[in-house]
């Protein structure tokens, strides 16, 4: 064998060793190595806080390593700066969206290396390089569309377009299908493997089994910062990752409902509508999960925003609790007892540098009185620092920044702020998007012991096996209206052919 | 819970993390004054120098509500400039009618507040456009209501409150009116901003006003609060500042500028979330100690604002980096 040469080939594209980062009081990553082969696409998973984002963020340049080296085709690199990381053909799509929102697409895809001829951006070349990718990824929105309108998944593809836009030689994914539905989902897969057979070496990470088997060539597991091994797809399967991230079998994932006691709904919809849903009517009862299905675009967010009236209603009735009701504003709807856990944890559910505490409390804050004495008992008499034991988040303490926390903990932490008000109806919007198969667990255990607790709990989710393993109930949504309800035990086909329109001669009852 | 106890311990350690450039950086000034003026470090001498330092505080303390949501308030050195010669003009030599005056010039700063909250969070104007606007209307009010030159004269129970000082008070032995205003507006605020659900709110809006909205924060209200806190504070501090130095049409200038340069130093974070009433304090007690330090090497005026401004940068560019190295 002609050993120079082969190894020369066989060097991977890039590889980390024995990479150890710390944070202050967290050894994020402790002796780590990971590597991608050109043309390969290999998976990393692990629980929340595992320290998945700090690999690829070392090595994308945005943190430094304290031990270990990076190759780059064999050759030993230090990369001290994201630019230097680019500079090699390494991109990054970090899991926090960094759009410019006042910005247009075509703006923010290009952002930092503008074509120009002279020192003149060149608008043109922008405009029809970013429709490409767009025409690519069968976008329906345009290169002039302002970021900021776009929605979640919208500029997740835009985020992947940035990324692409010159030619990467390492991608690098941090949970790209999060916020995407099931068609979207399936778009991007195809695009990873297209670039794949190009020759790109491709690190996709996702909390979603579905995803990584569906793409991946090898999986590597992260748990508390070390390396539990690599394993080539085809020799593993789901309950074994799993089982690697968890440490140990995780059972009873979807937790068991129990039959409601018939009563009054807590919640009345009719004909309700706005600019973006219309014809709304359903009713919600005390001590069920109803899950709100349907493609990005079907009117389900808007839905919720509805309800909360965060965007209210401007037709139609709603009634809560047997009264006629119409609120305005969060304000209003929260004092109705309807609670909101926004689909965009960042921008919307937290305030990224108070504290753990501050954000827990912050929907108690909200209807105090504005000179009052800054509790920390909720209504119930409960304290809150009791109430972030039961739903488990995991912090060096309650009054660490919550932005330092994984996004499982930030999640309960936002549910936490709404179980201590205890309303009557809460609606969740993608309520597990981002976090483990532990954590997600864990918050399906707490929607469900909510519900018994006599709530009403309406989830709005792109994650079909979520919608269907935890609602009593599901309501599919189409182009802004309800195409119909399915029980509990419903099948995918069942939810997908009605969120894609199609109409059945006799509906199941 | 042992996580939970040893975040605690660490707390001081935070608090001082967070004022500690300004705290070294007065330190140092304090010593260079002490070597320039010999009495200084008599009760006296320090007196004297709270006496100074305290309308630049009393503002301050009040931009600190602004700054920590998210916005900016410029108008409150055009606010001291209309407390002063409003008040010179309405009592009109007459002493029966300081109290009056008093009365109707914090009105007239309510007002102002009142507006700037409004406009901020119902218009959605920028509140740095907002205020600026401000600070240019009730600057022009002030020159025209005195007819362009300095008008009325400010009698002894109006100046009392920047010129009085009590003797013989056992252990500081003198206490300047000033100083006993600035302690208990102090006091005031820091109930507010740290003893209250509204302070809480203030920094929440700061950090994130559709994630407080959301949760049923009535954003708008937590802004026009900050704008009134900062208004009354620009009142207060005329009124010091009247009994200080007498009318004049310059009394407030630079005030805005200062009162932010001050909250930079004293940790609070530009566009909203972080901040507090002892670091603030702190920070305008240093730029007093400077402008003391600036002034007994003999700098003129021109050159004295010229480092200002320079200084006024600098310490926002340390806040931006030190704000860098924590992520
Ligand atoms: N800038 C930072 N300062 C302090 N601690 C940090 C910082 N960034 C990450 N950490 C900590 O390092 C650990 C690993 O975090 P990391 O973001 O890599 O997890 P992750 O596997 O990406 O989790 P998730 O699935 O929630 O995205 C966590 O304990 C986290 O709190
Ligand atoms: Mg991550």
């Amino acid at each position: 064998m002609g050993a120079g040469l082969s190894m020369a080939e066989a060097a991977p594209r890039f590889e980390m060793r024995g990479i150890r980062r710390t944070f202050p009081g967290v050894v994020a990553l402790d002796d780590v190595s990971f590597s991608c082969a050109a043309g390969e696409v290999h998976a990393l998973c692990g629980e929340n806080g595992a320290g998945k984002s700090t690999l690829i963020k070392v090595l994308g340049g945005v943190h430094q390593p304290d031990a270990g080296t990076i190759l780059l085709d064999g050759k030993p690199v230090r990369l001290n700066h994201p630019l230097e990381a680019r500079r090699h053909g390494i991109s990054i799509i970090h899991q926090e969206l960094s759009l410019l929102p006042e910005r247009s697409v075509a703006d923010n895809i290009y952002v930092g290396r503008e074509p120009g001829r002279l020192g003149l951006l060149d608008r043109a070349a922008m405009r029809a390089g970013a429709e490409t990718w767009l025409r690519r990824f069968g976008c329906r929105f345009g290169a002039d569309a302002v970021a900021g309108s776009l929605s979640i998944a919208e500029q997740q593809v835009v985020e992947i377009a940035k990324a692409l836009v010159f030619n990467a030689r390492i991608l690098v994914m941090d949970e790209p299908t999060a916020a995407l539905d099931e068609t979207e989902t399936e778009r991007l897969l195809a695009l990873v493997r297209q670039l794949r057979a190009e020759g790109v070496a491709i690190v996709f990470i996702s909390h979603r089994m579905r995803h990584l088997f569906a793409v991946a060539d090898t999986i590597t597991v992260l748990k508390d910062g070390k390396l539990v091994g690599t394993r080539p797809r085809g020799a593993t399967s789901p309950e074994e990752i799993v089982r690697m991230m968890v440490g140990r079998e995780l059972k009873d994932y979807y937790p068991a409902r129990r039959a409601r006691a018939p009563g009054a709904p807590v919640l009345t919809v009719a004909g309700g509508g706005n600019e973006w849903i219309e014809g709304i009517g359903f009713e919600l009862y005390p001590g069920e999960i109803v899950a709100v299905a349907g493609l990005e675009g079907s009117g389900k967010a808007a839905l919720g925003r509805a309800i909360f009236g965060a965007a209210p209603f401007s037709r139609g009735q709603m009634v809560v609790g047997g009264q006629a009701v119409r609120p305005n504003t969060p304000l209003d709807a929260i004092r109705l007892g309807i609670g909101y856990v926004s689909d965009d944890r960042k921008a919307e559910g937290l305030a990224l540098r108070q504290s753990v505490l501050e954000n827990a409390l912050l929907a108690m804050r909200g209807i105090a009185a504005i000179f009052s004495r800054p509790g920390r008992t909720a209504p119930r008499g409960r304290g809150i620092d009791q109430l972030l034991r039961e739903v488990d988040v995991r912090a060096a303490g309650y009054d660490q920044q919550i932005r330092l926390l994984s996004g499982g903990n930030q999640q309960k932490t936002v549910l936490a702020r709404w179980l201590a008000l205890a309303p009557r109806i809460l609606v969740c919007a993608e309520p597990t998007r981002g976090i483990d198969v532990a954590a997600k667990a864990a918050i399906y255990r707490l929607l469900r012991a909510y519900a018994d607790s006599g709530k009403a709990v309406l989830t709005i989710t792109s994650d079909l096996p979520e919608a269907i393993g935890i609602a009593d109930r599901l309501l599919v949504m189409h182009e802004g209206r309800l195409a119909g309800e399915l029980p509990a035990g419903a099948t995918e086909e069942d939810v997908v052919a009605l969120a894609a329109g199609h109409q059945f001669e006799a509906a199941p009852a | 819970m042992t996580a939970i106890g040893s975040a605690a311990r660490f707390a001081p350690v935070r608090l001082l993390g967070r004022i500690h450039p300004s705290y070294a950086a007065l330190l140092v000034l304090l010593i260079a004054i002490a070597f320039l003026t010999p009495n200084f470090l008599s009760p006296l001498g320090v007196m004297a120098f709270l006496r100074r330092g305290a309308s630049l505080a009393i503002v301050s303390v009040g931009q600190l509500f602004v700054l920590s949501m998210g916005g900016f308030d410029l108008s409150v050195g055009s606010l001291i400039t209309l407390a002063v010669m409003g008040s010179a003009l309405m009592i009109n030599n007459d002493p029966a009618l300081t109290w009056h005056a008093i009365a109707l010039v914090y009105l007239m700063g309510i007002g102002s507040g009142l507006f700037l909250g409004l406009v901020v969070s119902y218009l959605k104007v920028p509140s740095i456009i907002a205020s600026l606007g401000a600070l240019l209307s009730i600057k022009g009010v002030a020159l025209a209501w005195s007819g362009g030159s300095p008008q009325g004269y400010l009698p002894d129970n109006f100046r009392q409150f920047g010129r009085v000082t009590y003797h013989d008070v056992p252990i500081i032995q003198v206490l300047p009116m000033s100083v006993v205003v600035l302690a208990v507006f102090v006091a005031i605020c820091a109930w507010l901003f740290h003893g209250t659900t509204f302070g809480r709110l203030a920094l929440i809006v700061g950090d994130n006003p559709r994630a407080a909205d959301l949760a049923g924060v009535r954003v708008r209200l937590v802004r026009i609060v900050g704008f009134l806190v900062s208004a009354v504070s620009a009142v207060t501090a005329g009124i010091l500042l009247g009994g200080f130095a007498g009318p004049a049409q310059d009394v407030g200038d630079g005030f805005e500028l200062q009162a932010i340069a001050a909250n930079v130093l004293g940790g609070t974070q530009l566009l909203g979330g972080r901040g507090s009433v002892a670091g603030v304090v702190a920070g305008s007690l240093t730029l007093t100690a400077l402008f003391t330090v600036l002034n007994l090497i003999g700098l003129p005026k021109p050159l004295r604002d010229a480092v200002q401004g320079g200084i006024l940068i600098a310490a926002v560019a340390y806040s931006v980096r030190r704000q860098g190295w924590e992520k």
